[in-house]
């Protein structure tokens, strides 16, 4: 078992209702496959430096979570399909830092 | 008797001491790399503030020459740069 990060992002004309059956999706799929959610962090609507497929804006969501390779599979396999997402990306860790939020301020202004 | 090698260690420290404006000065400076030591900041893609420091106008990567980073947290760098301009963030 390793400790990993994942993070997507959404297209920006979603509602809420969708944007946490996106959430909820994701979540089962570690949990189905002997994975463990540690914390999952929602950074809000983000403008990108630049265009992603023309948009300007998305829907952060970020997951961090202990699992094994299989997994990271069955997440692949799934958000390369799902329309609604922009991008993803996971990163392997050794320790996880649960504590910082570099993107708790972004979300009281708005 | 000692010698007094105080008259070899003087070095022009003014700059406009210089006989020409070529003429290298014979000070050294040294920076010290700002990533490595006590306390200092951890790099990683979500700590945006932190990698917008390293990154020109363009958005290329600053050469370490000029930062003063260590080889080691430059190679840390690069890889987490590339990893927020894969989310957007940069």
């Amino acid at each position: 078992m390793n400790f990993y990060e994942h993070t997507l992002i959404t297209k920006q004309d979603l509602s809420t209702p969708e944007l946490s059956n996106i959430e909820k999706k994701y979540k089962d799929i570690i949990t189905k496959t002997d994975g463990k959610v540690i914390k999952v962090e929602k950074w809000g609507l983000l403008s990108f430096a630049k265009k992603i497929k023309a948009y300007n804006k998305g829907f952060y969501i970020h997951y961090k979570f202990e699992a094994e390779n299989k997994t990271l599979d069955e997440i692949k396999k799934n958000s390369i399909i799902d329309n609604s997402l922009l991008r993803h990306l996971t990163v392997k860790y050794k320790k996880l830092d649960t504590e910082t939020e570099y993107f708790k301020e972004n979300e009281k202004k708005k | 008797m000692k010698r007094k090698n105080n008259k070899f260690n003087k070095r022009p420290q003014n700059p406009l001491n210089k006989l020409s404006l070529f003429q290298k000065s014979d000070s050294r400076f040294s920076k010290k790399c700002p990533l490595s030591g006590k306390d200092a900041p951890v790099i990683d893609y979500k700590n945006v503030k932190l990698l917008k420091r390293y990154i020109s106008d363009t958005d290329k990567i600053m050469p370490s020459r000029i930062t003063s980073v260590s080889q080691n947290k430059q190679r840390k760098l690069t890889s987490e740069i590339k990893k927020a301009k894969i989310l957007g963030f940069i």
